[in-house]
């Protein structure tokens, strides 16, 4: 069953844990090599989310398109989707380089390919000279692209962020969002980013999505939500807190 | 294409289920069901004659008594010594770290025998020094208690002390707050939860324990010897199963606090370590001390080479393999392949199921796991010889009593629930996203064990090999009930040696063990060296604090 063929589109998700509603129909469309980020505090939901979007659970209603393509119960791995948590999670007895081929190794058709296609990509990613190293001899930055490179290798075309840079530091947080701008823009991937950061969703977005408590409060693009914003929520949430954060840099400005 | 994904997963998740249910079946067939039958196993008769008996109570008091007092002492002589070792910047840490732990590779029986060795009527240390070489009663048992205990408190004790946290006491340094105030306000909390968890160990540890008094209690007779005359000499199962119960409420104590315990705490910040001190005293101290009790730890050891290896010690001290061929003559070779082969199969087969287990209650949380998890360590609540009486019960007359089989169940049940938590705990901190990037890069479970998880834990594995294979080669208590002449393992035989008056013997026997042990210790110290690579990220973690 072919629908319009948004990227990715949720028809009313719906999740819920021992009655406890975590999502309350969220529906929503992100186009081809769109940047969405999905803000909102601890606790709204938006973790459930990404793990229904990628696979990791299934929703307890509400469907999900990719192309088109009803995916609401196709596996994982077979989505085309990739994913980069927030603590990393790499292999820590694997090499920089055992770590971004291991998944292409483990397939036929990419066994070939797999070392020559995961060198190109670690060098893409600036740590060419890291590659034999273990991730415990990196720094956090460093060990988040190679995450990064990992997902990358298996050309997915939607990528989800799971808050990917809440464990860095702030210098290497504005380099690596730079470098997530610039990747999308060369390999056109459509990437969906959570986040509680308002700057951070504010400086990345093509879109951002609001979410509180369990729902979607406004889909809009930065420059909508300053202009008019859905509600008091995102008035206070969004906008209050991102104004604090300006004024209490402005005054060193001059 | 769908369809046949859907099945694939059902058919895994119906696999996975199956498994756990059989690991607990196998956890309730293995440890709870003969606990029940042993339950079931006492009448009134047998009841009644055991509480009406004078040696009962008197027995009780006995074991709770020497208990506690080699508790006190242990917990003493033990927090001293690591002390020294964690704190006082005292050289040759491995040496110490090794000799002092030296007592736990050997049988508590053959601990009980060096004080014979040593301080009895005949002894090298009575003779001597003109001592009267009355080592038999409750002062006996003590000594030789805390000297098979003290290992294990040390090591507890140790870790305790390496991970305090350094900045409350800096905190308290700036607000001007007195060393004592320090202590009762900083220290004491710290150590209380730890302290009552190392003070049930080897209270435990002390009370379920029959080597050292069979050897050295005399007529200070404790409910384990009771027990074990009782069993082994008038067949009594009934009383036996008696006294049993009495021994299994301490251990379930324990055991229950110690959950309880853990629970609740376990929260790990960002701690800054202790340096070692520069107190010139303290520094000294502390290798007149370490120096003290290695020596302790080391006299019987020697003793027993002495014994062993002299012709007729102290008399003519030319060596001679006599006591040796003596004892091979004895089938103590025959005995001692037949403890090599139980611990290496109970280390191989305790490893694989531990390793299974601990996946399932780690890394597939669930309220099934939970239970398994609860039930696979359960075991550690059984004292050994309890256990052994429930399995006399339940196996005595089937195909496999008698057998090297029937050792290895029990020996893999009595020692599980420590190298289990181990693996659980490592698992545990192994990066809780794994699955899911596996799920999403399209690798499967098994093969995500095989690459990821197993390599990640491989020191720990060889940890629990080794814990399996030591434990197993100098255990007396789970398998003295179930040792047949064909599947004897040898620390049994130091028993046997002893009651024919063969000390020399059951020094060879007490040092092959302790040989076997060390041995084993060094390739899994090599082994863990060559698969982990020398950098190893905790020492550089905990290091830290030199700033």
């Amino acid at each position: 069953m072919v629908k319009t063929s948004h990227k990715l589109e949720a028809v009313s998700l719906v999740q819920s844990f021992d009655g406890k509603c975590a999502l309350d129909k969220v529906s929503f469309q992100v186009q081809e090599g769109e940047f969405l980020s999905i803000l909102g505090p601890s606790g709204c939901g938006k973790t459930t989310l990404l793990r229904i979007l990628i696979g990791l659970l299934k929703p307890t209603e509400g469907l999900l398109y990719k192309d088109g393509v009803d995916i609401t119960h196709t596996p994982a791995a077979e989505r085309g989707m990739g994913i980069v948590f927030q603590n990393y999670a790499l292999f820590e007895n694997m090499t920089v380089l055992g770590n971004v081929e291991y998944a292409l190794k483990i397939k036929k058709a990419t066994r070939q390919e797999a070392r020559s296609k995961a060198e190109a990509m670690i060098a893409h990613m600036g740590l060419k000279e890291h590659m034999a190293k273990k991730p415990h001899e990196l720094s956090g930055g460093q060990q988040q692209r190679v995450a990064i490179a990992r997902t990358l290798v298996l050309n997915p075309d939607v990528i989800l962020f799971d808050e990917p840079m809440s464990a860095l530091d702030a210098d290497t947080r504005l380099m690596l969002r730079k470098e997530l701008k610039k990747l999308q823009k060369e390999f056109g991937t459509t990437m969906i980013y959570i986040t509680h950061d308002q700057e951070e969703a504010f400086a990345l977005s093509d879109r951002i999505m609001v979410m509180e408590e369990a729902k979607v409060v406004q889909l809009a693009t930065p420059e909508e939500i300053i202009d008019s914003p859905a509600n008091d929520y995102v008035r206070t949430f969004v906008l209050q807190n991102l104004q604090a954060k300006i004024d209490s840099l402005v005054k060193y400005v001059r | 294409m769908q369809k046949t994904v859907v099945m694939k997963k059902r058919q895994y998740y119906r696999a996975s289920g199956g498994l756990k249910l059989l690991l607990g079946f196998i956890f309730v067939i293995l440890v709870i069901f003969p606990l029940v039958r042993m339950l079931a196993y006492i009448d009134g008769g047998s009841l009644s004659k055991v509480v009406a008996s004078t040696s009962f109570p008197q027995a009780v008091k006995n074991s709770v008594l020497v208990a506690l007092t080699a508790t006190a002492i242990t917990l003493v002589i033990a927090y001293a010594l690591a002390m020294c070792v964690e704190r006082s910047g005292i050289r040759w840490k491995n040496m110490w770290n090794l000799v002092l732990v030296l007592p736990m590779l050997i049988p508590s029986i053959s601990h009980g025998m060096g004080l014979i060795v040593l301080l009895g009527n005949n002894g090298l240390l009575t003779r001597l020094f003109n001592l009267d070489g009355n080592i038999y009663g409750m002062w006996g048992i003590v000594t030789g208690s805390v000297m098979y205990a003290f290992p294990v408190a040390f090591l507890m004790m140790k870790d305790v002390l390496k991970y305090e946290d350094r900045s409350p006491y800096e905190a308290a340094a700036v607000l001007g707050i007195p060393r004592w105030r320090q202590f009762t306000a900083i220290t004491l909390p710290y150590l209380r939860k730890p302290l009552i968890s190392v003070v049930f160990a080897v209270f435990t540890l002390v009370v379920t324990d029959y080597g050292v008094p069979l050897m050295v209690g005399g007529k200070f007779s404790t409910i384990p010897v009771l027990m074990y005359q009782e069993v082994i000499g008038q067949l009594d199962f009934g009383r036996g199963a008696v006294y049993g119960v009495v021994l299994l409420i301490p251990a379930v104590v324990a055991f229950v606090f110690d959950l309880m315990n853990k629970d609740r705490g376990n929260s790990t910040y960002v701690t800054r370590s202790f340096e070692a001190s520069t107190n010139k005293v303290f520094h000294l101290a502390s290798y007149l001390y370490c120096g003290l009790v290695s020596l302790c730890v080391l006299f019987p050891i020697v003793s027993f080479i002495l014994l062993g290896f002299a012709r007729n010690y102290p008399i003519d001290l030319a060596f001679t393999v006599k006591n040796m061929e003596q004892a091979l003559n004895m089938n103590a070779g025959r005995y001692l392949m037949n403890s090599i082969l139980i611990a290496v199969l109970v280390s191989v087969l305790g490893v694989v199921i531990s390793f299974i287990t601990a996946y399932f209650t780690a890394r597939m949380k669930s309220k099934a796991s939970r239970l398994l998890h609860l039930i696979a360590i359960t075991s550690a609540a059984i004292p050994g010889i309890v256990l052994g009486l429930s399995y006399v019960i339940v196996f005595k007359g089937s195909f496999i009593y008698g057998t090297i089989a029937i050792l290895i169940m029990v020996n893999m049940i009595h020692f599980f629930a420590s190298p289990y938590l181990m693996m659980y705990n490592s698992l545990n901190k192994i990066n809780g996203n794994l699955e899911a990037v596996g799920k999403t890069l399209g690798i499967g479970r098994l093969r995500m064990i095989k690459d990821v998880f197993i390599p990640q834990s491989v020191a720990t594995l060889w940890e629990m090999a080794s814990y399996f294979f030591v434990n197993c080669m100098m255990t007396i208590s789970a398998v003295s009930f179930l040792a047949t002449t064909a599947n004897k393992p040898v620390a049994l035989m130091i028993n046997q040696f002893e009651a024919q008056t063969q000390l020399e013997c059951a020094a060879v026997v007490s040092l092959a063990i302790l040989l076997v042990n060390l041995l084993f210790k060094l390739l899994v110290y090599w082994m863990k060296k060559i698969l982990t690579g020398k950098k190893s990220k905790n020492t550089t973690v905990v290091k830290e604090g030199c700033a």
